[in-house]
């Protein structure tokens, strides 16, 4: 068990302060698998002891946010990061989550790191414990023990935040005395360095990728943006968009399907891809669309309450679209 | 008529083979009902040849198409997509193709990051008169999809 840091303290005084008004409060708690978190739906004001906030509560609880706001009558609120309160807000743009009934109460965020990362870097031994203490964290395995510089183990996002002391949208706000503190790169870097591929690398890429997937249907359950679920065309019969084949063509398309509902609406905070038993890289193609978006329409999810996500709306000129004529 | 004739002249001597059977591929056309399926009609009464290696599907209205619907044609195996709907301002429900332009730019951009040439789709708009335009729509966009499959 960690130390109790000044956050979880003020995060606890704030819940038990305001948690009169809500039927259930969702946040993180310890795990017993290291380098874990577990969500924690608090009910009663005794269970608020159990709230945890640290460098690895990675889940983006907004996920939980539409299926429960249906669910129950009363308010709720969730703890959330700067990066999920986009989601939320997302969400509340959208129509689809009621301002009043959903309550962001957003951390201030000194980094989240990627579980995935260090388990490729000690080479998927056995972890008995992990502690995380400034910049290093030091794990325990059965045969060797490692101590690893933080700074390359950080979630993807987290090298192109720009919001973690200052979220775009939240209810009550809880700042954090550590800051994120690593070298920024440029948000869509990856992505432009995989566009100069040639098509047959692209293809050759994809086809690897998606020869992986399985089709569990993961990264669009985790998905806090997509609400569809029984609805999907994906396990439609009529019309039968998908066959139940288990190959890479029909991976890909899957993610087609996925790409084209969260066009201008994804919120990037990577739970597809974290999700995902075949560490396929989803982000990639999210992103993209997320670029063309931002270029096209000028416009960024979760940013602003009051904008309709662009492809809800339109202009009668369009100055960034260029059509192509074929005379 | 004699601009039609010329046209059709054009058509011989850029040795464009309207026949499909020969060197054909094979292309998905979404047009809409309203103008640019009246646009082909007329073409084809107005007896202007074109390649025949377009399949048309008619729907309802531009905005009608889901950007899936080209993704799936072209990998399901149709060499070139092409959608066409009224001109901006023109749709028949007002804006149908306000919608469809921002999301068929959205897609052809998307293309080449999934593998897909993105020379194999396009977009135009063809309203109902344009018959003269449907045809050099068809035959640009043939010659491309014959020059990306060589």
């Amino acid at each position: 068990m960690q130390q109790e840091n000044s956050v979880e303290k003020k995060l606890k005084e704030k819940i038990r302060e305001v948690f009169d008004g809500f039927e259930l409060v969702i946040g993180y708690s310890q795990s017993k698998i290291p380098l874990k978190v577990n969500p924690l739906f608090i009910k009663g004001k005794e269970e608020i002891d159990g709230l945890i906030f640290n460098k690895l509560c990675i889940n983006n609880l907004a996920t939980y946010s539409y299926a429960l706001s249906n669910e129950l009558k009363g308010k709720i609120g969730i703890v959330l990061k700067p990066c999920d309160a986009r989601s939320v807000s997302q969400l509340i743009s959208e129509e689809l989550l009621n301002k009043d009934r959903v309550k962001s109460i957003v951390v201030g965020c000194a980094g989240i790191l990627d579980y995935k990362k260090i388990y490729k870097e000690i080479g998927g031994l056995k972890i008995i414990s992990a502690d995380i203490k400034d910049e290093q964290i030091i794990i325990d395995t059965i045969d060797e023990s490692f101590t690893l510089e933080a700074k390359n183990f950080y979630a993807g996002k987290c090298y192109s935040c720009k919001i973690y002391d200052n979220p775009p949208y939240y209810d009550e706000f809880i700042e954090n005395e550590s800051k994120l503190n690593i070298e920024q790169e440029n948000e869509y870097e990856d992505v432009e360095k995989f566009e100069k591929l040639n098509l047959e690398e692209i293809n050759a890429f994809w086809d690897l990728q998606f020869g992986k997937c399985i089709r569990c249907y993961a990264c669009r359950n985790i998905c806090p943006l997509e609400i569809c679920r029984d609805k999907c065309i994906a396990q439609l019969d009529v019309p039968h968009w998908q066959s139940q084949k288990i190959n890479s063509a029909e991976g890909k398309f899957f993610q087609l399907i996925r790409v084209f509902h969260l066009a201008g609406r994804c919120t990037e905070c990577g739970e597809c891809e974290r999700v995902c038993p075949a560490n396929i890289q989803i982000m990639k193609l999210m992103k993209k669309v997320n670029k063309d978006v931002l270029k096209l329409f000028n416009y960024r999810p979760g940013y602003n309450l009051d904008e309709k996500p662009p492809l809800l709306t339109f202009k009668n000129v369009e100055k960034n679209i260029k059509e192509e004529e074929l005379i | 008529m004699e601009n039609i004739s010329e046209t059709n002249k054009d058509i011989n001597n850029k040795d464009i083979n309207t026949n499909s059977r020969k060197n054909g591929v094979k292309i998905v056309a979404f047009l809409c009902n309203w103008c640019s399926y009246a646009g082909a009609d007329s073409a084809g009464t107005s007896r202007l040849r074109q390649p025949e290696d377009i399949r048309i599907i008619r729907v309802p209205c531009s905005g009608r198409i889901n950007p899936l619907f080209v993704l799936k044609a072209l990998t399901q195996g149709a060499d070139g997509v092409l959608v066409s709907g009224c001109h901006p301002n023109d749709c028949h429900y007002s804006d149908g193709n306000f919608y469809a332009r921002r999301r068929l730019e959205i897609l052809k951009e998307f293309l080449p990051v999934i593998g897909i040439d993105e020379r194999r789709f396009s977009y135009q708009w063809v309203s109902a008169s344009e018959g003269q335009k449907w045809q050099k729509v068809v035959i640009n966009f043939v010659k491309r999809i014959r020059e990306i499959q060589g």
